[in-house]
């Protein structure tokens, strides 16, 4: 079991009210000022789980921050709406990070909110570009999917995060309240990298998921046939030459970008 | 009456080693002027298929001294493609050009009486169009230079063919009037000619495919990187800051795995 705490450990109920009613406001305050932010991390599996969201409290799994997704070309606007909100802008990440992300804290709330503009790039990157529009208020499922699956070091929390999301919702070709695997097969046969994380993710789904009291025998069943039927079409997709190549090279060089914490 | 693809293979096949290393692979490409090696063991028997764009990986992937410490273990064994790909030797050109565009692949190891007897590729049926075309006709277009083989697009396909191989290029980089880039056309834009026929009214410009550039100060990881992601051979050099002038030159497969054949080069060593 991966051992981290991060997001981990029990969370009384007025304290996640907390996070969900300010996602609620920010979400709220972004509509009516024009800006598209779409969220990702816990809270987008909470409200995007709404039959399987109770299992992040049942299994211990905690809100930490609130997460968003959004284009680069809003930065400003987000950065007065946050201004506006209350929150203090964290300036040296943003320009560590060349304007990928930024940070703000809501001083004596202990609320944090993360956003990543175009793109999420840990162990590997997950492009925004066109894919905001699809769904709301959450990015879409199948981004969704790979955001946990990219991680290299996959946490305790996101497998409780990936096994509601496989709970919840049902495979398919399409982004209508299903997880596009489709769209997941093709980025997986661009970049193999990306392809050898999520597989071996997608593994320890399946094979943790049976550990877990808080799960019924129909749904560790339920969460090992989805995790079958993601891997046989990431494996049935057609791969470009330098795919095969880097296959053929396999783990011994290193497929994934180390992630620095911030 | 059709020939058959033992009219035009290769015979007898070039091979090394599995145990063989990039670098050492890199010198048998060189040494013999040739794509691609069979993979084979003490018996002859043939396992696999390494080329010049296997070979690419090891400057793709060597972005520092430790994976570049890694690739240069790598063993032709390691990096081949296999099983190869073959073909009968009695099966007409027709039908093996268009297995070559089926399969997207760039030669097949041809067999008789269960035994592998040569190899045929591209750059046959390249020169086969060059042929047919010099028995029809007198005069053909030659190459500008073999630094960098260009052409307009209005040019008749079978010239380019011609000058293609008279050249030992597998492409011809497709320039308008001022020299602008207009696309290129390589050994792949011309098997539709060897399965539907020789067509003499077809021009480059019907059939060429846009061109990948790339700057002239760029690292040779970044063309090996460039070259194995979109799967092209050769780039086009250019100067980024006019891209539109005429192309300053071509970097190939073959430069790098020369580069990588050189008695100083790290793979040597």
């Amino acid at each position: 079991m991966p051992n981290s705490s991060i997001g981990m450990g029990e969370q009384d109920q007025s304290e996640r009210e907390k996070f969900e009613n300010e996602l609620k406001a920010i979400l709220k305050a972004c509509k009516d000022a024009g800006i598209l932010m779409r969220v990702i991390g816990s809270l987008a599996f909470q409200m995007h789980c709404p039959q399987f969201g109770y299992l992040q409290a049942a299994m211990g799994r905690a809100y930490t921050d609130i997460d968003f997704a959004a284009y680069s070309r809003q930065n400003k606007q987000i950065s007065e709406l946050m201004a506006k909100m209350g929150y203090v802008d964290n300036r040296e990440v943003f320009i560590a990070t060349e304007g990928e992300r930024a940070i703000f804290d809501k001083p004596g709330t202990g609320l944090h909110v993360d956003i990543f503009y175009e793109k999420l790039d840990f162990c590997h990157a997950i492009y925004w570009k066109d894919r905001l529009e699809v769904d709301s208020p959450t990015i879409p499922l199948a981004e969704l999917l790979l955001e946990k699956m990219q991680i290299v070091q996959i946490n305790e929390k996101d497998i409780i995060d990936t096994i509601m999301l496989l709970l919840e919702h049902p495979l398919g070709d399409v982004d209508d309240e299903t997880i596009n695997i489709k769209l997941a097969a093709e980025l997986c046969a661009s970049e193999w990298g990306l392809w050898r994380t999520t597989t071996m993710n997608l593994e320890k789904v399946k094979q943790l998921a049976g550990y877990y009291p808080q799960l019924s025998d129909e749904q560790k069943n339920k969460v090992a046939s989805q995790v079958d039927e993601i891997l046989a079409r990431l494996n049935s997709e057609p791969k470009p030459l330098a795919w095969r190549i880097r296959d053929r090279v396999g783990d011994r060089i290193k497929w994934y970008k180390e992630v620095d914490e911030v | 009456m059709a020939k058959l693809v033992k009219d035009l293979m290769h015979a007898g096949l070039i091979t090394c080693k599995p145990t063989a290393t990039l670098g050492q692979v890199a010198v048998l490409l060189n040494q013999h002027h040739v794509h691609a090696l069979v993979v084979a063991d003490r018996d002859g028997r043939a396992l696999g298929l390494i080329s010049d764009f296997d070979l690419m990986a090891g400057e793709w992937l060597s972005s520092d001294q430790e994976s570049l410490a890694v690739m240069q273990r790598l063993t032709a064994a390691d990096l081949m493609s296999h099983p190869i790909d073959t073909i009968e030797a009695s099966t007409p050109l027709a039908d093996a050009a268009g297995i070559i565009m089926e399969k997207k692949v760039s030669r097949l190891m041809v067999m008789e009486n269960g035994k592998p007897v040569g190899i045929i590729s591209l750059s046959d049926f390249i020169a086969s169009i060059a042929s047919e075309i010099k028995s029809k006709r007198n005069t053909v277009c030659d190459v500008m230079s073999d630094a960098i083989l260009v052409c307009r697009g209005k040019t008749p396909v079978v010239s380019a063919a011609r000058a293609m191989t008279s050249s030992g290029w597998r492409s011809v980089l497709v320039v308008d009037a001022k020299g602008k880039i207009l696309g290129v056309v390589s050994g792949h834009d011309l098997m539709h000619l060897i399965r539907d026929g020789v067509d003499e009214s077809l021009i480059v410009r019907d059939v060429m495919h846009p061109a990948l550039t790339i700057d002239i100060n760029a690292s040779l990881r970044e063309a090996a990187d460039m070259m194995i992601q979109n799967y092209h051979h050769r780039l086009v050099v250019v100067d980024k800051d006019d891209p539109d002038s005429f192309p300053l030159g071509a970097i190939s497969t073959f430069d790098i795995v020369a580069e990588m054949a050189r008695p100083d080069s790290v793979w040597q060593k």
